[in-house]
């Protein structure tokens, strides 16, 4: 039996009342600016030329900084570049494909029905997301496959409502990172940079809902959950960003922008000290959230 | 191409460094790793990236059943080299 088996009644819906206007003010701009993906997706070009543009913001590339990074010739970076972005919204499908199922299942549950409208809007901007992402790997590559894959685990409600908004907002805040700088970087192919563009201004709604409601649950819940309970939490969500980074380096990338020992390329990359001092810097916010709102007692070392 | 050994004592000593709690006798190849929560569900793609580097081939994720990680000597049986000649 775990620590958390006698966890008092659900404090979700607690945690989201006290998050005041938010709820409504967001559901508001989710209506007004609510999207038709199909229409931008007809206008994309039939074909795009790895090669000749820039997917990816070379900074953002998970060699640059690295030795192998300075043997490739521009057009290998470019081709990388490419293979990399389609990693990266390979990993928002994967991670937003756990995320709607996550919603899906909280949605008109009993004590949440009163957020449910939220709920609605989050999970189809998730849809919407992964539509945009699905549809330009489709059409110009192909879906990454992911390697995450759930055991079968026993947690209080409490508990497992914690995680799963803590690990959304953690896979969201990085992933913010990357869309936030890209959106800006005019050597990107349009494409690319409206995807880019379109995400960040999309997420920063659910980057709002998501600090909130993780502060309030993490005070709702933490009193009657026990040292080890939140041990075990810490534990897995350093872990979790720890996972959410390697994802970052996908041997699959190397092997189809042409690399020697893939897995090897993953494994120096994400040793490398430029590497590392790049997953601390796109760290820093959401680290600092997490320790100052006291989640995160010390900073996920494996991840660095 | 890694040996069987190779691939446990590597296998080992990335078990050691998630699961602090764990001492180096107190690991053994039956350990049951998820069972007795060392590891976690959130380990896996670290795990799985670990078992692909070390066989340097891919592991197909959706063949996968939850007792292939039950415990090292599991994982090197059914993950390591075992048959392929170097
Ligand atoms: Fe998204
Ligand atoms: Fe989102």
């Amino acid at each position: 039996m775990s620590s958390t088996a006698n966890a008092p009644k659900p404090r979700l819906a607690e945690a989201i009342a006290s998050l005041g206007d938010t709820v409504s003010r967001l559901s508001h701009l989710s209506k007004r600016s609510y999207q038709n993906p199909y229409i931008t997706l007809r206008q994309w070009p039939a074909e795009v030329r790895p090669e000749d543009d820039w997917f990816s913001s070379p900074e953002y590339v998970s060699l640059y900084g690295t030795p192998l990074w300075d043997t490739l010739d521009e057009p290998a970076r470019r081709r990388l570049a490419f293979h990399e972005a389609v990693n990266f919204y390979s990993l928002n499908i994967h991670g937003e494909k756990g995320l709607m199922q996550g919603l899906a299942q909280r949605l008109y549950r009993k004590d949440l029905v009163d957020v449910s409208e939220y709920l609605h809007h989050f999970l189809d901007e998730e849809n919407k997301h992964s539509i945009y992402f699905g549809g330009f790997c489709t059409r110009y590559a192909k879906v990454y496959r992911s390697r995450q894959f759930a055991l079968e685990e026993t947690r209080s409600q409490s508990v497992e409502d914690f995680l799963f908004f803590a690990k959304t907002m953690i896979f969201e805040e990085i992933v913010d990172r990357y869309n936030w700088v890209q959106a800006r970087d005019a050597r990107l192919h349009p494409v690319a940079r409206f995807i880019n563009d379109n995400h960040h201004v999309e997420e920063s709604r659910h980057l709002v809902f998501g600090r909130q409601l993780v502060t309030a649950l993490w005070g709702a819940c933490v009193p009657s959950w026990g040292d080890d309970t939140v041990a075990d939490l810490r534990r897995q969500l350093e872990q979790f960003f720890v996972v959410s980074w390697r994802e970052y380096y996908n041997p699959d990338v190397y092997a189809d922008a042409g690399l020697d020992d893939p897995w090897e390329v993953a494994e120096r990359a994400w040793s490398a000290p430029a590497q590392r001092a790049h997953r601390r810097a796109v760290s820093t916010k959401v680290l600092s959230f997490l320790t100052e709102a006291g989640i995160l007692d010390k900073e996920p070392a494996d991840a660095f | 191409m890694r040996s069987d050994q190779e691939i446990r004592d590597l296998l080992r000593s990335w078990v050691l460094t998630k699961a602090p709690e764990l001492s180096a006798d107190g690991l053994t190849d039956r350990t049951p790793l998820f069972e007795e929560r060392h590891l976690r569900s959130v380990h896996l793609p670290e795990l799985l990236l670990l078992l692909e580097r070390l066989r340097a081939a891919p592991i197909e994720v959706e063949d996968l059943r939850p007792g292939d990680f039950r415990d090292i000597h599991t994982m090197v049986d059914r993950f390591g080299g075992a048959g392929v000649t170097p």
